[in-house]
Order: structure tokens, then sequence, then C-alpha cells
């Protein structure tokens, strides 16, 4: 029996285009957050995302669901475009993502007020800086397990990775991040 | 048990998928180490950052643009984001909204003009008092529309007669122009008729003198 993300790619590669619409609108914005996360650019993020549920859209004959979920498939063309992304680019941007933050068209339903926007702009600001300074690997698995909520086995899937080497770099990215975080607030003596 | 030990095992800790033998470790050196205890207040504090990190939405733009380089097909548009395009945002033009705003207040200044005065105070805001009120401007309209329609009646009348009287006068001129003046005999029959050819000459045309 066909699962429903099966059902629907079935259905995107019968060429019915309100299935394949179904799927950009569910996955989009995954795509989208995944890449600002990893390029820290909207601008950027955008191409990005373009790109990848074009890709997707060429590659969909490939996808076995045997091999997994749809969406761990549709993460890892993601992962892979990102990648080849920042290889290009040879490196992660610095600046323009924080600043992005505050003019943002920012949808968070726990921000009812602009105090509390301000206070969730500087925080992400915080976090992201920190994000920063990360190795790429230690950014990947925060991103993908504290910023997207994925679960372990499916970011152990995505990565081609031990889950216990997924764990591990979690707990050594949080570790890192915390450090930086006691170090960055002393030197700011501000309390986040 | 040393820091270093704890550090590996902080998240799994704070994710409560220790061993319980391992746990009661953990805990025991956090209650004694106070900079391992601080660490993993930070390391709760960065999750919970974490999960509140805002999300983004994708501009329905960028959705259009993958939809139209994929399928071919435009994206569909929700209703309410129609309604917002071709009805709301026209309406919010400076323009449009001086236009509503100047016709409302014209209607109103109308209605004022036309409709029968009536007299509301708040004591008279129970609902019999209302259904009495609007039933005494139903009757008031009523009347109104008699009224005008009784001087509709009239006016109609008054032409009526107005027209008969012209009619009548012209009738009368006429007549008085048609009777024959005394001594010049009007001639009845048409002058007799000629069924003889025009003479050559008058059937010549005249170009130049002989």
């Amino acid at each position: 029996m066909l699962s429903g993300d099966q059902k629907l790619v079935e259905r995107c590669l019968q060429g019915d285009d309100a299935a394949w619409e179904v799927v950009v609108n569910s996955y989009g914005k995954r795509i989208y957050n995944l890449s600002y996360r990893y390029t820290n650019r909207r601008d950027e993020a955008e191409d990005l995302t373009q790109n990848i549920l074009i890709r997707v859209y060429q590659n969909l004959r490939s996808y076995r669901s045997d091999a997994g979920s749809f969406q761990n498939w549709i993460l890892r063309v993601a992962r892979n475009l990102i990648i080849d992304h920042y290889r290009q680019a040879r490196r992660f941007p610095q600046t323009g993502g924080s600043e992005e933050l505050e003019t943002m068209n920012i949808r968070d339903d726990k921000t009812p007020n602009p105090q509390r926007a301000a206070e969730q702009a500087e925080a992400s600001r915080f976090l992201q800086d920190g994000l920063q300074a990360l190795s790429p690997e230690l950014k990947e698995a925060i991103i993908l397990r504290d910023i997207e909520g994925i679960a372990y086995q499916d970011i152990a899937e995505l990565l081609g990775v031990p889950e216990g080497t997924v764990k591990s770099r979690i707990n050594r990215g949080r570790l890192e991040l915390s450090k930086l975080l006691i170090k960055r607030r002393a030197l700011l003596g501000m309390q986040m | 048990m040393d820091c270093s030990r704890v550090e590996l095992w902080l998240s799994d800790y704070m994710e409560a998928s220790l061993s319980a033998e391992d746990a009661e470790r953990v805990s025991k050196h956090l209650e004694e180490c106070q900079s391992c205890s601080a660490l993993l207040q930070e390391m709760q504090s960065v999750v919970s950052l974490c999960r509140s990190y805002p999300s983004f939405e994708l501009n329905p733009q960028s959705i259009e643009n993958i939809l139209l380089r994929t399928s071919g097909r435009p994206r569909t548009r929700p209703f309410r984001e129609l309604l917002r395009q071709y009805f709301i945002r026209p309406l919010l033009t400076p323009k449009l909204a001086v236009g509503a705003t100047l016709a409302t207040l014209f209607l109103i200044f109308m209605l004022d003009l036309m409709l029968p005065k009536l007299s509301i105070t708040a004591s008279s805001l129970s609902p019999m008092e209302l259904v009495r009120l609007m039933d005494r401007g139903a009757q008031q309209l009523y009347g109104e529309g008699l009224r005008a329609y009784n001087k509709k009646n009239e006016w109609q009348a008054q032409f009526r007669r107005f027209k008969s009287n012209t009619l009548n006068n012209l009738r009368s001129i006429k007549e008085q122009i048609e009777v024959p003046v005394e001594g010049h005999k009007k001639t009845e029959e048409p002058p007799p008729r000629k069924d003889s050819a025009p003479k050559e000459k008058s059937s010549r045309l005249f170009l130049w003198p002989a």
C-alpha cells in the first residue's frame, strides 16, 4: 500500500500539477528556512530554494519509498545542493544575516509585541553569531536537530553517518555554543 | 568523575537518555561542580533559544517562479489572497478612499434631505419603541409618496387643461384666418391645365442674344 507521500509522488509523475504544487507548498518553507540557516542571506536562500525544488522535480523518478521517507529524500537533495553552493562560495557569509533578521518579515506567533520581537531578534542575532563560529559539521548538526527539530535517526540517514556520531556532534556543538555564549555574555556584561 | 567526562554526557543527561546509574553519577558531579552546573544551564538556554528561532515564510513570488519553471502552471491563489489583491488593496488607495468618503457623505446628505425626519431619543430605544418608530417612519414615507402621487396627478390634469386650451385657441385662430374677405372671391378650382406642348422658344436654352 502506498503512503501519502508516495501517492503524491505518483501523482506528480503522472503529470498532476496540483500534486506538485502541494509538494512545493509543503516543503518550500522548510527548505527555505534550512537554506537560510546555512547561508544567512535571504536572497541566496530564495535562489537555493528554487534550485533545490527544480532539482527535486527533475529527479522525482529516482525517489524510492523503500529507501526512506520523501521528506528525508528532499532534505538530502537540499543538503547536497546547499553544500555545493557552500563549496562554490568557499565561505559561509559573515554579514548580512544578522541585520536582515530585524527587517525580515518574521512570522513568529510567540512575538506578539514589539518589545518581545526586539528581544527575539537580539537573541537570534546572538545565536547566529555563535553558529558562525562553529565548524560546518557541528553547525549542521545543531541546525538540523535543535533548530529544524529533525529526529536523530533521520539526521543520521540524511548525513549518512551513524546515530552515535550525530549525537556526539550535537553534544559538541551545544557545548561549544554554550561556552562561546558564556564568553560573549561575560564580555558584553549583558543578560540574555 | 571528571568534568571532561560529564561534558560528553551533558546532552544525554539533559534529554534524560542516560541510564539511571550514569544519570546519578552526573547529578552528583553537578552538585559539586559549579562550572559544569553553569554549563548545563547554558546548554539548556541554547537549546531553548534554538527552538524559538524564528521561521520565515517563503516569498509567494518564489513559489510562483518555481512552479512556472517546473510544471509551468501558475500558483493557485487562496481566496483570501485574491480578496486582498482585487478588493481590499484597491480600496486602500488614497484616491478611492477619498472618493468613497465623499460619496458616502453625499448619500447621507441626500437621505437626510429626502427622508422624513424621525426623532429618536435614548429612552425610545426599546424593541417595541423601535418597531413603532419604524412603523411611523414607514407611514410617513407612504404618506409622502401618496402626496407626491396626488401632486403628479394634479400637474397632469393642469397640463391636460393647458394643452386643450391651447389647441382650442389655435383652432379658432386658424378658423379666423380661413374666413374669405369680402369682394375677393376665392377661386376654389385650380386653373385649367394646359395640355398643349410648350412653345419651342421656351424649350430652348438661351445662351446668346440673336
